[in-house]
């Protein structure tokens, strides 16, 4: 199938944060691979992983959803499927 | 050093008069590809909302750990350790399943090669730039 566009809207990303935390900032040098490779690049990366987080949560969400419509006998997602999904996460 | 010289040319004007600033969020069409892309079958329009709602949820809450977490290391800036550690918490990343592997099967390249420096031979590791 078409391969899904998952760039980040990190800007977007960025203001939403904003939205909510206006004193905090997302870091400009993440040091994200200090972890694994023990050096420390200048990035601003965390955008990246935040939108990673985002996705995970989509799927995870889908994946509930998508379990609860099979089990209502549901060939379409409905908003109960959703909401139900949502409870669980 | 040239561009910065060159005039500014001036704002379209905007059909609409007077547009609102909107709230950040993400954007409508985007959320709906992703959902369909993991949901794998139809969803309704209905349905869809209640995924944007859950996705301004989600944010909310992410904002608020994420400062909690800058917070408790008494730093004002959210850096990606955080991130690492909340989605530990979040059961999304263990020891099975480690940051890495996740990089790699949710995100494209360019992404993936800001946050994986490309281990080269010769043992240097290319930062990204």
């Amino acid at each position: 199938g078409r391969r899904m566009k998952s760039t980040a809207p990190r800007s977007t990303l960025r203001k939403i944060i904003k939205k909510h935390k206006p004193q905090l900032r997302l870091a400009g040098n993440a040091d994200l691979l200090a972890w694994l490779f023990y050096f420390t690049f200048k990035q601003d990366c965390p955008g990246v992983v935040v939108h990673l987080n985002f996705l995970l949560f989509l799927h995870r969400l889908a994946e509930e959803a998508r379990t609860n419509a099979f089990e209502n006998k549901s060939k379409i997602i409905k908003p109960e499927h959703t909401i139900s999904a949502a409870k669980v996460l | 050093p040239m561009q910065l010289l060159r005039p500014k040319t001036a704002p379209k004007r905007l059909r609409t008069s007077q547009k609102k600033p909107r709230e950040p969020q993400v954007p409508r069409s985007l959320i709906k590809e992703i959902f369909r892309h993991f949901a794998k079958m139809p969803v309704t329009r209905d349905a869809f909302q209640i995924v944007e709602k859950c996705s301004e949820r989600y944010f909310k809450q992410l904002s608020d750990d994420l400062e909690a977490y800058s917070r408790h290391a008494q730093r004002k800036t959210v850096e990606a350790a955080d991130l690492e550690v909340l989605m530990r918490r979040q059961g999304l990343v263990t020891d099975k399943m480690p940051l890495r592997v996740l990089i790699e099967r949710f995100l494209p390249l360019e992404y993936r090669r800001l946050l994986i420096p490309v281990a080269l031979s010769g043992n240097k590791v290319t930062p990204c730039k």
